[in-house]
């Protein structure tokens, strides 16, 4: 047992810390959000000179070949800005469900592209504002002529505005009862005419409305097999969703280390902040938040890269993750009081990513209610369990027929 | 990172080699396992002693402490070993009430070599009950303020006082306790630790029973009939007794209070909820089982995540203390969240129970009683060893929260 991490991981971590400290530290970001900027390009083109974009993809396909912990390592970092852009949805998740789904020579043509950031995929799935899952892809597409014509709407897509494609979920299939069949995955080229991103203002910063009106694509556009895109998508956000919660865990890791510095300086009542029980008690639970966060994405990393069922643990992560990056937030912004809300700060870059990340790729809801369907699976707690109950149960039995 | 130990040939080896001790010497029928402390005859109790010495033979109550001394001098990945197994059988270490670890760290750390090599041995051997005595009737949080006295007299010291809210229903041999030494002298410089025999003339000890009367829910810890006051009057306690110096008490008692406040960490499930879920799975109302029912699995699920965390941040404790990590707040953080956790497991547990949580009928209540054990030790455990708030003060100052400095993590053995 040893949970550290190794040589290479903490390499990469200084090597992301570094990055983030001279390129994005708080003040740029804090800048940024300002200026309601949601991708910087010199970001971009450093980042994947460090080779921090598609880590995880082997390198035939020209990404790094690391593995799942090398790249939460980094997110980790990057979350802790949080730096802003399709670092995940293009580098992460759009690689991931391209390895997943695409066919050889998909993967050699887009793969490499991605990698070198040269081309930025972004995945766009469903088209509900609330609820992940098969039964939120409404987009149709219909064959015509050696083509798909698309219609329909995603109203909310996390970095469409930058997207060079857009990586999207679309119906192929005859309506049937099994929501999750009938599902395909195509790459859409931005400029297709019937395509139109429309960046939105609020809250939430870096998504865009994407409409498709009879917006025809190659059906060579087709990623992975027809009809079983779905498949694709829910193997490809269980491998990848430990990484956006690394993501996360930084984000919160960044609010308790900026709340933790305030209570030391900020003097109110004659006294630093901190010396007060009830900021102590903010800061406390956020540095709960963070260890939970950090250790179920440890931990459901290491399933996964040895071969346990991981997807129970996957779940939990996310859950924990999504309620911790939120509250978390909060509390930071209650340590900073009026000033936690003023732009250049940096707490607002936060809130507004806990907010947007408590539902990427499905919010805690959907995973607690599919952990516990894992769990089943996984046959939690298992046989010992049952025999020991049983042998309970027994007891209880000779007890009553005594009576 | 990995957050199992492989099992290399020599690991295998010696996991066959307790898992046969175990067989051996801990069959299915030997030990009770009953939330109900009338379960437990005095012939239970003595063969669970017997069980702890034998355990404390063989070095696996204490595996990583040095063998010179009479622990297992075991590495870390074969001390786990002997936990996995022992916690696979519901088997505690030791088997009985018995605070024995904090004299013995203490010891260990801050002890004269003469007392390492006459005392310890016999705490590392499960020969000793210990009693741990921090509380008073006047306080247990504000632990500098303890008012019972041990004014030196030749080579004794002379103990007054009264010490309350300790020990179970079974004897002690040796009382660990926090006493002042120089009232007059300025807080955290005027106590000590004195390791008393239990037999001393001047020793009485009352029982006290509480709503309830054990702090861990744990399947295979034996539950108690009652607590303890222990009243001192003139007692007269060799000075050889005293572990560490006169008055520097205070910083030698931060050992035992990171041991109580989690430093040590452990390696366990929680076997309760397990239980539950099977119990949820297999028990039906209404024509299906209730863990059909949504209303109950999303109890289930805020109780499952609960205790995940708890087993993380127990291992993660586990394995700084073992693998000489440097510890910071994460000890004390990990109580603070079994402490939350075991409210909502307690309000969790009626939610999907009801009524039958708030009995401990042997025909009715779901696993035995164990539940409603649950719902009393609630209350117990949110204060004993420490209570939530000293965990929220502990972690601030090890974070440094509102302070120029961090305070570091007292010493435990390694």
């Amino acid at each position: 047992m040893d949970l550290s991490l190794n040589e290479r991981q903490q390499l990469l971590r200084d090597a992301a810390a570094a990055f983030i400290k001279s390129e994005a530290s708080r003040e740029v970001i804090a800048e940024m959000d300002s200026a309601n900027e949601s991708f910087n390009a010199g970001h971009w083109k450093k980042a994947a000179g460090l080779g921090f974009l598609g880590m995880a993809v082997p390198s035939p396909y020209g990404g790094e070949g690391a593995t799942l912990m090398d790249t939460a390592v980094v997110f980790e970092e990057l979350g802790r800005a949080p730096l802003p852009g399709p670092y995940f949805s293009s580098g992460v998740f759009a690689a991931q469900l391209i390895l997943e789904g695409g066919s050889e020579e998909q993967k050699r043509t887009v793969l490499p592209e991605v990698c070198r950031g040269a081309r930025i995929v972004v995945p766009a799935i469903t088209d509900w504002p609330v609820r992940w899952g098969p039964e939120a892809v409404e987009v149709t597409a219909r064959p015509k002529n050696g083509s798909l014509v698309l219609e329909g709407s995603k109203p909310y897509v996390m970095d469409a505005a930058v997207a060079d494609q857009l990586l999207c979920a679309v119906r192929t299939g005859a309506a049937s009862s099994n929501r999750a069949e009938g599902i395909s995955l195509v790459l859409v080229d931005k400029g297709t005419p019937g395509v139109s991103i429309r960046p939105l203002a609020g809250l939430w910063t870096g998504v865009a409305e994407v409409k498709f009106e009879s917006a025809e694509i190659s059906a060579e556009r087709l990623v992975g097999s027809e009809n079983r895109g779905w498949n694709v998508v829910d193997q490809s956000a269980l491998r990848v969703l430990p990484v956006l919660t690394a993501y996360m865990a930084g984000g919160i890791e960044r609010l308790g280390s900026m709340a933790l510095s305030y209570s030391q300086t900020r003097v109110v009542f004659g006294q630093p902040i901190g010396r007060f029980q009830r900021v102590q008690d903010h800061i406390i639970q956020i540095y709960l938040h963070l260890d939970a966060a950090r250790w179920t994405t440890y931990h459901a990393i290491w399933k996964l890269e040895n071969d346990r069922p991981a997807n129970s643990s996957v779940h939990l992560a996310k859950v924990v993750a999504s309620e911790g990056y939120h509250e978390a937030a909060d509390l930071a912004a209650e340590v900073y009081a009026g000033v936690g809300i003023a732009m250049g700060v940096g707490t607002v870059p936060h809130v507004r990513m806990s907010r947007a990340h408590y539902e990427t790729l499905g919010n805690p809801l959907y995973h607690k209610r599919r952990m516990m369907a894992a769990l089943q699976e996984e046959d939690w707690p298992g046989e010992s369990v049952r025999a020991q109950l049983a042998k309970l149960n027994a007891g209880r039995e000779t007890l009553r027929a005594s009576r | 990172m990995d957050f199992e130990i492989r099992d290399t040939p020599e690991v295998a080896a010696f996991r066959k080699e307790v898992r046969e001790w175990l067989d051996a010497n801990v069959s299915e029928d030997l030990l009770v396992h009953s939330p109900d402390p009338a379960d437990y005859s005095d012939e239970q109790y003595r063969k669970r002693r017997e069980l702890g010495r034998k355990l404390g033979a063989k070095g696996w109550l204490y595996p990583t402490y040095p063998k010179e001394y009479g622990g297992g001098g075991l590495p870390l990945d074969l001390a786990v070993v002997t936990a996995e197994e022992m916690e696979a059988r519901f088997l505690e270490s030791p088997p009985h009430y018995d605070h024995s670890n904090m004299p013995a760290a203490s010891i260990l750390i801050w002890g004269t070599e003469e007392q390492r090599r006459t005392l310890l041995p016999q705490l590392l051997r499960g020969e000793f009950v210990t009693w741990m005595l921090l509380t008073e009737p006047q306080g247990g949080t504000d632990l500098a303020n303890v008012q019972t006295r041990a004014i030196r007299d030749g080579d004794d010291y002379i103990v007054n006082g009264t010490k309350t809210l300790v020990g179970s229903d079974r004897a002690p041999d040796l009382l660990w306790s926090i006493v002042l030494t120089d009232p007059g002298g300025p807080r955290h410089e005027n106590v000590s630790w004195l390791l008393i025999p239990a037999d001393l003339p001047g020793i009485t000890i009352h029982p006290l029973p509480l709503l309830t009367n054990t702090s861990g829910v744990r399947i295979g810890s034996m539950p108690f009939k009652h607590k303890n006051s222990v009243y001192f009057d003139d007692v007269r306690v060799p000075a050889e007794w005293r572990i560490g110096e006169e008055n520097k008490g205070w910083k030698v008692g931060g050992t035992t209070l990171e041991l109580e406040h989690g430093g040590a960490g452990n390696i366990r499930h929680n076997r309760l909820l397990e239980w539950v879920f099977e119990y949820c799975g297999t028990t039906q109302l209404g024509g299906q089982p209730l863990i059909e029912d949504s209303d109950v699995r999303d109890v289930l699920a805020d109780l499952y995540i609960d205790s995940e965390l708890q087993r993380l941040f127990g291992l993660r404790s586990y394995w700084m203390a073992h693998a000489k990590q440097k510890q910071s707040y994460e000890g004390v953080l990990s109580s603070l969240h079994r402490r939350n956790a075991s409210e909502r497991l307690a309000f969790g547990l009626q939610k999907i129970l009801g009524n039958a949580a708030l009995v401990q009928d042997k025909e009715l209540a779901p696993l035995s009683g164990y539940v409603n054990l649950v719902e009393r030790a609630f209350f117990v455990s949110i204060h004993a060893g420490g209570s939530r708030n000293i965990n929220k003060v502990n972690i601030a100052r090890r974070l440094g929260i509102g302070r120029g400095y961090v305070e570091e993590a007292a010493p435990l053995p390694d």
